[in-house]
């Protein structure tokens, strides 16, 4: 421990972090120039005579006053640790201890302290250096457009969503196969649909679309890299819509079976309830259509009408059922 | 001296801006004013040798100029940023670097929140050989933190992803996920068979 100081270590942060460009040669490798206080010179190897014989080890120089004696209170931090660095001893004037307390008294001081040299310091993002930072960051940013302050003004002027994640982590390699996924989400209300095609939409999609937010989310991960994801995600949305307004000649077929709600007119239900109601009548009305419309335009058969239709499109449930109840005794006069 | 420094090489990349994602949509809002890119042409660092924090710093004296483009920014309707760690104090100082320069940079942060811990442990047998009965168990201690920034345009995203990355310390890991919005494309407002009321089956 004692030739190895902390001035001597070599720093190996931050290897793996994406280069947006440049290498970090700065602060991949760094070697302090400061002494350290055991120089090992390359003698190790070779025997020690004591200044005899041909080897003479380079006489050792005095490490010096540590810098912490000369800081002026009211320095510029930032000249000290512009960049990410191990933890100096001599370089931060501040009385740390850390570790386990020897000998059941205190921590370790800092001189020599392999503890504070391991976990990651933070002395380059002081407050005041953060704020430089930023002062210097400033021209490069944008104003976000004072209209769209709410979300519901967002969803109205701008209703795609393109949701994507970026990975950073440090490893052997930098990519994450994971990034190139791409969820595109739209609000189905906001595109021009109409019933049909609103209908069709929602056959082709299935499982894609919630219900109760409206929202169409579509998944794209079967190209590997995002910008082709993007796009394929956007195509299949213009694919989508525009099949949606098509009318195949085939669907005129569509049976019962076929519908997504529960309709009144021409169902079962409603074949029941008509006859049901005219056995009840007097005989002698006979069997026209204006009975038919009088019979069914009566205000306890609109409302048994509403309870089957909503038990039937909203399933069951307590107050579908108490509906449904009392639908039923008006109707027949219970 | 070297501060400047620091914040040249850290802005060294930034040169390299706005590859973009072009906009389908006109460029439709009349009030917002300046959602341009921004990107820079000519930008000088000098290559400094590795133990440049004990030399005197070069100061680059050739101006940066940042030009605007007409080209309609990306607009980020939240961008969130994970953050994982095994020690729940360097993610404390973290996130205190990060929200102070979103205050500083005038973001808009929605939420900064920890999430609960994992703890990953696993059982292996202590001896090489044999010892079935002898084992030693490790366990991986996996801390989070998550900030959310919301009504983010794409440039100020960019610099302060870049920013807070450059700075992320050694053994912490980001998963960043932006929204970004955007409007219903030109060739979705109106179904294409309109115009050929005739075919049956148009061909796509």
């Amino acid at each position: 421990m004692a030739s190895f100081t902390s001035k001597a270590f070599l720093s190996l942060g931050r290897t793996n972090i994406p280069g947006y460009g440049l290498n970090k040669a700065a602060n991949r490798v760094t070697y302090a120039t400061a002494l350290s206080v055991n120089s090992s010179s390359g003698n190790k190897g070779l025997p020690d005579r004591g200044g005899k014989g041909p080897f003479v080890r380079r006489p050792k120089r005095d490490p010096g006053e540590p810098r912490t004696k000369k800081m002026p209170v009211d320095q510029d931090w930032s000249a000290v640790y512009p960049a990410a660095a191990p933890f100096r001893p001599n370089s931060v004037p501040l009385p740390v201890r850390m570790g386990y307390p020897i000998n059941r008294g205190v921590p370790p001081e800092k001189k020599g302290n392999l503890e504070l040299i391991k976990i990651p310091n933070f002395l380059h993002l002081t407050p005041a250096a953060i704020r430089k930072h930023c002062e210097a960051l400033k021209p490069f940013c944008t104003e976000w457009p004072s209209a769209l302050d709410t979300d519901a003004k967002c969803d109205e002027h701008f209703p795609v969503k393109v949701q994507s994640t970026d990975y950073v982590s440090a490893g052997p390699s930098l990519r994450n196969p994971s990034a190139r996924v791409v969820h595109l989400k739209v609000k189905l209300s906001s595109l021009n649909l109409d019933e049909h095609a609103r209908k069709k939409m929602l056959k082709l999609v299935g499982e894609r679309y919630c219900r109760s937010t409206d929202i169409l989310t579509i998944t794209a991960d079967s190209c590997p890299l995002r910008q082709q994801n993007y796009d394929y995600a956007m195509y299949l949305l213009t694919v989508l819509y525009h099949e949606s307004w098509k009318i195949e000649a085939w669907e005129a077929d569509k049976t019962v079976a076929d519908m997504e709600e529960y309709s009144w007119e021409d169902s079962p239900s409603q074949k029941n309830m008509l006859d049901m109601l005219l056995r009840m009548k007097v005989a002698g009305e006979g069997d026209g259509e204006e009975v038919r419309e009088q019979l069914l335009g009566r205000s306890e058969v609109q409302e048994y009408k509403d309870s089957v239709v909503r038990m039937k499109n909203e399933g069951e449930s307590e107050s579908t059922m108490l509906q449904y109840k009392e639908a039923v005794k008006k109707v027949l006069n219970l | 001296m070297a501060a400047p420094l620091a914040v040249r090489r850290e802005l060294f990349t930034l040169a390299r801006i706005l590859r973009g994602v072009s906009q389908q949509g006109p460029r439709g809002l009349t009030t917002c004013s300046s959602y341009r890119k921004c990107s820079i042409t000519r930008f000088h660092v000098p290559l400094t040798p590795s133990a440049s924090f004990h030399t005197a710093a070069r100061l680059s004296s050739t101006a940066s100029t940042i030009t605007v483009t007409e080209e309609p920014d990306v607009l980020y309707q939240k961008v969130v940023i994970l953050v994982k760690g095994h020690d729940k104090a360097v993610l404390d100082s973290y996130e205190f670097f990060a929200s102070l320069a979103a205050k500083e940079l005038g973001l808009n942060l929605s939420k900064v929140f920890e999430s609960p811990r994992d703890i990953e442990r696993f059982t292996l047998l202590k001896s090489v050989h044999i010892f079935k009965k002898h084992r030693v168990q490790y366990e991986m201690r996996t801390h989070y933190r998550q900030i959310e920034l919301s009504h983010i345009t794409g440039c100020t995203a960019q610099m302060y992803l870049e920013y807070i990355q450059r700075n992320l310390p050694e053994g912490v890991a980001m998963e960043v996920t932006k929204t970004s919005m955007e409007k219903v494309p030109d060739h979705i407002l109106e179904p294409m068979w309109k115009e050929q009321p005739a075919d049956e089956k148009p061909s796509q």
